[in-house]
C-alpha cells in the first residue's frame, strides 16, 4: 500500500514536471485586416534616427546612473549604442547589424560577452520590429494596436497600445513565461517615448528606466 | 548571432584610458578655472604662478558640450565647480545627469541622484577620480609647467591663449587642449579639448567667482 502511493506521488511529481515542461498553445491572434497592419509598426521608428537617454539601472539590488547615446537605420536593421559616465567618456560601444554584433569598446563592468548580447538584445525589441510579418494583430474598437509576432525556439513578442496610449512590448519564451517586457510612455518626440521602462525576468532579472533627454533630428 | 569584439585591447588598457581621460579632463578644468583668476593677459609662466598664490577658492557654472561621432548635435551638460586650497573640490553636473564628486582632504566620495535620493557610485570611478586629484594637486599651485603630462605654450593673442599638448602615450587618449582667454581679466571663452577620432569637449565656464566665501559643507554633502 505504501509503495503504491509512493508510486502515485513519484508519478504525480512527473506530470507535474513534464506539465511544466510543454509549451504553450501558439498565437491566440489571427491576421487581421490588411489596413491595420501597420499599425503594428507605429511605435518603432522607421527613419534614421538618433537619440541620447538618461539611465537609471536596477540590478541585484545596486542602482547606476548613466547617458545612453543611440542611433538607427531602420532600413537596414542597423543600431549602434554607447553607455557614457556623466563626463561624456565612452564605456560601452556596440554596433548590431544582421550579421551580428560588433564589439569597439566596452570598460569593466560592461565588458562580458553576454552584457553586449544582452543590451543590444534590449536595444533592438525597443527600436526594431521582428523581421518577420505579425502571425496576428487586431485593431480595438478604442484605437489599440494588440500584433503578435512568432519568433524562433517559438518565443513570442507582443505589441499593444497606441500613440495616445502608450505602448507596452512583451517577449515570451517558448513556455510562455514573459522574459521581458518594456513599457513606452508618451509624449512621444519624433516617434520616440519621452519616458521607457524595460524588466528584464529571465535569466537575469533587471530593470532600466529610460529618460529621452535629446532627440535627433 | 555571433559577437565580435573590434580593436580589442586589453580590458586593463580601456579602464586606463577611461582613467587617463578622466584625470587629464579635471585637470584641464581645473586648470583653467585658475587661469580664469588670472589679474591680467599679458603674462608669463612666473606671472602666472605668483598670481595663483594670491587664490583660496574658485566657484563657477560650467556648460559642457560634447561632440561624439555618433551625434550630429552636441551633449550638453550643465554643472557647478567648487575649490577650495589646497585640496577641497565640489564638482557637479545638474543636467542631464545629477551626479556630484566631492573631496575633502584625502577623502573622496561620489553619489548619483537616482528615483530622488542621493545614492554612493560604488564602482571604479571613485577610485579613477583619486587618481584624477592627486595628478591636479600640481595644478592648484600653479605649477602648470612642471607637469609631465603635457607641454603648455602660452600665446598672448589676442585671443590669449594657453595651448596644452600631451606626451607620448597620453596623446592616445587627448590630442590637444586650447583654453582660450576673454579679454575681460579674470574670463575665459572657451576650452577644447580634442580626442583622437574626431570626438571633442567644448567647456564653457560662466559666473566664475575667485576668493568667494562658501559654506565648507559644499565638500561633505551631495
Amino acid at each position: 500500500m505504501i509503495r503504491s502511493r509512493a508510486l502515485d506521488i513519484c508519478l504525480l511529481g512527473m506530470l507535474l514536471l513534464s506539465t511544466g515542461c510543454v509549451p504553450v498553445s501558439k498565437t491566440t491572434l489571427r491576421p487581421g485586416s490588411p489596413e491595420d497592419l501597420p499599425g503594428c509598426y507605429a511605435v518603432f521608428p522607421t527613419e534614421p534616427w538618433e537619440s541620447v537617454h538618461r539611465l537609471e539601472a536596477s540590478i541585484r539590488g545596486g542602482t547606476s546612473s548613466l547617458l545612453g547615446v543611440t542611433k538607427g537605420e531602420p532600413s537596414d536593421r542597423r543600431l549602434q549604442s554607447l553607455l557614457l559616465t556623466p563626463e561624456g567618456f565612452i564605456l560601452f560601444d556596440a554596433e548590431r547589424r544582421e550579421s551580428g554584433i560588433a564589439v569597439r569598446k566596452a570598460v569593466a563592468p560592461f565588458d562580458s560577452p553576454a552584457f553586449a548580447r544582452g543590451l543590444m538584445e534590449d536595444v533592438a525589441l525597443l527600436f526594431l520590429p521582428p523581421s518577420s510579418k505579425p502571425a496576428g494583430w487586431r485593431k480595438e474598437t478604442d484605437g489599440t494596436m494588440v500584433c503578435e509576432w512568432e519568433g524562433p525556439d517559438d518565443s513570442r513578442t507582443e505589441v499593444k497600445g497606441s500613440m495616445d496610449t502608450g505602448w507596452r512590448i512583451q517577449r515570451r519564451d517558448g513556455y510562455g513565461k514573459e522574459i521581458k517586457e518594456i513599457v513606452l510612455n508618451g509624449p512621444f518626440i519624433n516617434g520616440l517615448a519621452s519616458r521607457v521602462e524595460l524588466r528584464a525576468f529571465k535569466p537575469t532579472s533587471y530593470k532600466i528606466r529610460m529618460t529621452l533627454i535629446q532627440p535627433s533630428p | 548571432m555571433h559577437l565580435d569584439i573590434f580593436e580589442k585591447p586589453s580590458e586593463s588598457l580601456w579602464v586606463k584610458e577611461i582613467k587617463m581621460k578622466r584625470i587629464l579632463f579635471l585637470s584641464v578644468l581645473v586648470t583653467t578655472c585658475l587661469l580664469s583668476a588670472a589679474p591680467a593677459l599679458s603674462q608669463d609662466w612666473k606671472s602666472l604662478k605668483e598670481a595663483f598664490g594670491n587664490i583660496r577658492s574658485v566657484k563657477a557654472d560650467f556648460v559642457q558640450k560634447r561632440f561624439l561621432q555618433i551625434l550630429t548635435k552636441p551633449l550638453v551638460s550643465e554643472g557647478k565647480l567648487f575649490f577650495y586650497i589646497p585640496d577641497s573640490l565640489r564638482w557637479e553636473y545638474l543636467s542631464p545627469l545629477r551626479n556630484v564628486m566631492l573631496q575633502k582632504g584625502n577623502t573622496i566620495q561620489v553619489y548619483n541622484f537616482i528615483e530622488g535620493k542621493w545614492k554612493p557610485e560604488m564602482t571604479q570611478a571613485v577610485e579613477a577620480r583619486r587618481m584624477v586629484l592627486a595628478e591636479i594637486s600640481q595644478w592648484f599651485q600653479g605649477r602648470f609647467n612642471e607637469s609631465k603630462t603635457f607641454r603648455q605654450d602660452y600665446s598672448p593673442g589676442p585671443p590669449a591663449r594657453v595651448t596644452m599638448v600631451p606626451g607620448e602615450g597620453t596623446n592616445k587618449f587627448i590630442q590637444r587642449i586650447e583654453i582660450v582667454l576673454s579679454k575681460r581679466p579674470g574670463v575665459i571663452d572657451w576650452v577644447e579639448i580634442e580626442e583622437p577620432g574626431g570626438s571633442r569637449t567644448l567647456i564653457e565656464f560662466r559666473h566664475v567667482e575667485i576668493n568667494s566665501s562658501f559654506s565648507s559643507e559644499v565638500f561633505e554633502k551631495p
